[in-house]
């Protein structure tokens, strides 16, 4: 693959006038986007403003043609038994808040989640207790922060109705032993929900040969537009969750006293879509086909292992999660003593224009239960390059030197 | 510290430049916080710390080590200074408003708001390098016989006498003003033709022959030869025309002007107007107190009536 080839794929990573361009390095929080998915959702607004499917016109027609291509693509993307396993959603928190809100749920039910959790796959489950009276079992970390089997064979019982865990933690880049993860559960009768947000962007997701039930993620971080984002469930699932959002295009027919749903996923794909994202998201899901996994995650690897080798003279940033570059897919998260992580990423845009995340990356319950107040975090795709890794730790290098 | 000097600087950038006024906004709530004894909350300072480093940086990693451990003294330094020199500036704004000058002397020194110095400029009296450079201060009216000169006399106190020559454009541009600002506020008027610039020695006869014969005629002239071309000063024709037209006696006033008496009087008075030390026209004593340059009609009225001249 020509690297330089593909980055000029990205208006983003273009020179522009007067200025060098951006070390992107913001991935894990959304990544850039390829001129193949500009161009599919400009061509919406352009030429085929309209609402898909509703109206009879050739434009209607053609947008719903194009949505459902769009869902297709995700669809064998995703490696589904059918494109209507396929719901279009906002974002990954939408994915998990309709599991959450639709699922059939008693008093007493038992919903497991990692011990590093994105508030997206915790919060829910939060206000679920509260509503519901359903209770929620953290699965504690390995000292390397890396998901601990035994501990979570132990936390299986007969309440456990759905297993909730993050593919891969946005902390620290580390994946579950997904297999696993799910043969356990669904041997205890648990359903199993992904938060595929980090795994989607980095690692080829075959739902049927993962036997997962429900699977989320983000259009936002594979390439694909803001404001998209996709919920995989087994049909048969989803046809026994109750509707979400019901509203225009959920149903087949209405009275005053009732309706008649339509099937999944159109049930809970209530209101206009985002149909110029859809589109988006399907160019993108075409991108990533184009690009590779076996690229993206050798460039990972590369890239992550570069940096994490960088960093190991400085001993005031403390890496975060497991030392095998290996083990953390594109993100390098540094605890950084002594000093706000804010300032660092400050210093590191202002003197570099290189982008990263500080802070507690949506991720407070386990900053606080470690006592950390924030992590820098660097989080690498297959666009960047050697070059740019060396460019933030010798930046990093610098500001170690100065504070 | 840093926050209140940022607010400072920021306020004034964000009057022309939009994406200041945010950070001013900040600023601003950052200094509200610490002025109650309360920390600040929005992080403000580390902000502006870090792309502060973040631009030093690049330059020079010493003089960032240097800024990064000595922030806040230096921040109370800025402060320090950025105080002393709100005062200054304070203080010049008043000079200025009060004396037309920056400095509050009325010797030509850089001045924001009179850039050119125009306040300050004079017809200069003084030939080659004096011995001794006089100032401002060593202008005075003690030992000066005011009583050899024109005078508009009124029934107030209050007492006005300028320098000026006729063919001087300083003194041109403020002879009017001087004279309605005696009028208004019943102050004597004291002239003392000094011409420095254009040979007006002709003018100079003339004038003070009318003031022998006629005061009131005397002012007439003095009207006409400030309002008068320039160069028309040193032209007999004119002073004939003159003559005529304020309806002097022709052979009396020929005679006076001829008369080696009128040289030695007009010389006397040079001497007298010496001094006061003066060093260039238009120089305007207000009482005793002595502006050079044409200064704007507050500055006057102002040595006259106070900083509220306007309510008098």
């Amino acid at each position: 693959m020509d690297l330089a080839k593909i980055r000029q794929d990205f208006p983003m990573l273009q020179e522009k006038k007067g200025r060098r361009p951006i070390t992107y390095l913001d991935n894990a929080c959304q990544t850039l986007r390829p001129q193949s998915v500009l161009d599919a959702v400009n061509r919406y607004y352009l030429e085929l403003s309209a609402c898909g499917g509703r109206s009879v016109h050739r434009l209607s027609t053609e947008v719903a043609k194009e949505c459902e291509a769009a869902r297709a693509a995700v669809a064998r993307f995703l490696n589904a038994h059918k494109k209507e396993e396929v719901v279009f959603t906002r974002n990954t928190t939408e994915g998990l808040n309709l599991v959450a809100n639709c699922l059939q749920w008693q008093a007493g039910d038992v919903v497991v989640i990692s011990g590093k959790e994105h508030n997206s796959n915790l919060l829910p489950w939060q206000l679920l207790a509260k509503k519901r009276g359903v209770k929620i079992r953290v699965v504690p970390c390995c000292a390397d922060n890396t998901f601990d089997l035994a501990a979570f064979e132990k936390l299986l019982d007969g309440k456990v109705k759905l297993v909730s865990v993050g593919h891969s933690a946005n902390l620290d880049g580390v994946s579950i032993p997904a297999a696993e993860v799910i043969r356990l559960a669904h041997r205890n009768g648990s359903l199993v929900m992904l938060d595929a947000a980090q795994s989607a962007p980095h690692q080829r997701l075959d739902v049927k040969k993962l036997e997962v039930d429900f699977l989320a993620f983000s259009g936002h971080k594979i390439l694909g537009p803001s404001g998209t984002g996709v919920l995989f469930g087994k049909y048969n699932l989803l046809e026994g969750l109750s509707p979400f959002i019901a509203g225009g295009g959920t149903v087949s027919s209405s009275t005053y006293d009732g309706c008649d749903f339509l099937p999944p996923p159109e049930k809970f794909e209530g209101g206009l879509p985002d149909y110029a994202g859809i589109m988006g998201l399907g160019a993108a899901v075409a991108y990533l086909e184009k690009i590779g996994f076996d690229f993206i995650q050798k460039q990972d690897l590369l890239l992550n292992s570069f940096i994490s080798e960088g960093i190991r003279e400085m001993p005031r940033f403390r890496l975060i999660g497991p030392a095998e570059a290996a083990q953390r897919g594109g993100i390098v998260s540094l605890a950084v003593q002594g000093i706000d992580p804010h300032r660092i990423a400050l210093m590191l845009d202002q003197m570099a224009d290189i982008m990263v995340r500080s802070g507690q990356h949506c991720v407070h319950s386990w900053f606080n239960a470690h006592d950390i107040p924030g992590s820098l975090r660097a989080s690498v795709y297959f666009y960047n390059t050697l070059e740019e890794a060396d460019l933030f730790v010798r930046s990093l290098h610098k500001i170690d030197k100065v504070l | 510290m840093f926050c209140i000097v940022s607010f400072l600087i920021l306020a004034v950038v964000g009057i022309f430049n939009a994406s200041c006024r945010e950070l001013a906004r900040e600023a601003w709530s950052c200094v509200f916080r610490r002025v109650t004894l309360r920390p600040c909350t929005t992080g403000f300072d580390e902000r502006m710390k870090s792309r502060i480093l973040g631009s030093v940086i690049n330059r020079s990693e010493t003089a960032a080590r240097f800024l990064s451990r000595n922030f806040e003294l230096l921040s109370w330094t800025m402060f320090v200074l950025m105080a002393a020199s709100t005062l200054f500036a304070a203080r010049g704004i008043y000079l200025f408003y009060v004396t037309g000058s920056c400095s509050g002397s009325s010797e030509a020194s850089f001045c924001l708001f009179d850039p050119k110095g125009e306040n300050s400029k004079v017809s200069s009296a003084i030939a080659g390098c004096p011995v001794k450079p006089v100032t401002v201060k060593d202008l005075t009216l003690k030992g000066v016989n005011l009583a050899a000169f024109p005078t508009v006399k009124a029934a107030g106190k209050k007492r006005v006498v300028l320098i000026g020559c006729y063919g001087c454009q300083y003194s041109r541009k403020i002879y009017w003003d001087v004279k309605q600002l005696a009028r208004d506020n019943d102050a004597s008027l004291t002239f003392l033709d000094y011409p420095v610039k254009v040979k007006t020695n002709l003018m100079t006869r003339l004038a003070l022959c009318t003031y022998q014969h006629d005061p009131e005629k005397y002012w007439q002239l003095n009207d006409r030869l400030f309002k008068a071309a320039v160069t028309d000063l040193d032209d007999p024709a004119f002073a004939g025309r003159l003559i005529a037209e304020l309806g002097l006696d022709p052979a009396e006033t020929n005679r006076c002007l001829n008369d080696p008496a009128t040289e030695g009087a007009v010389s006397r008075q040079m001497d007298e107007v010496n001094k006061t030390n003066f060093f260039g026209t238009p120089t305007v004593f207000i009482d005793d107190k002595p502006f050079v340059g044409p200064k704007p009609h507050r500055v006057y009225a102002i040595s006259m009536n106070g900083v509220l001249y306007w309510l008098h």
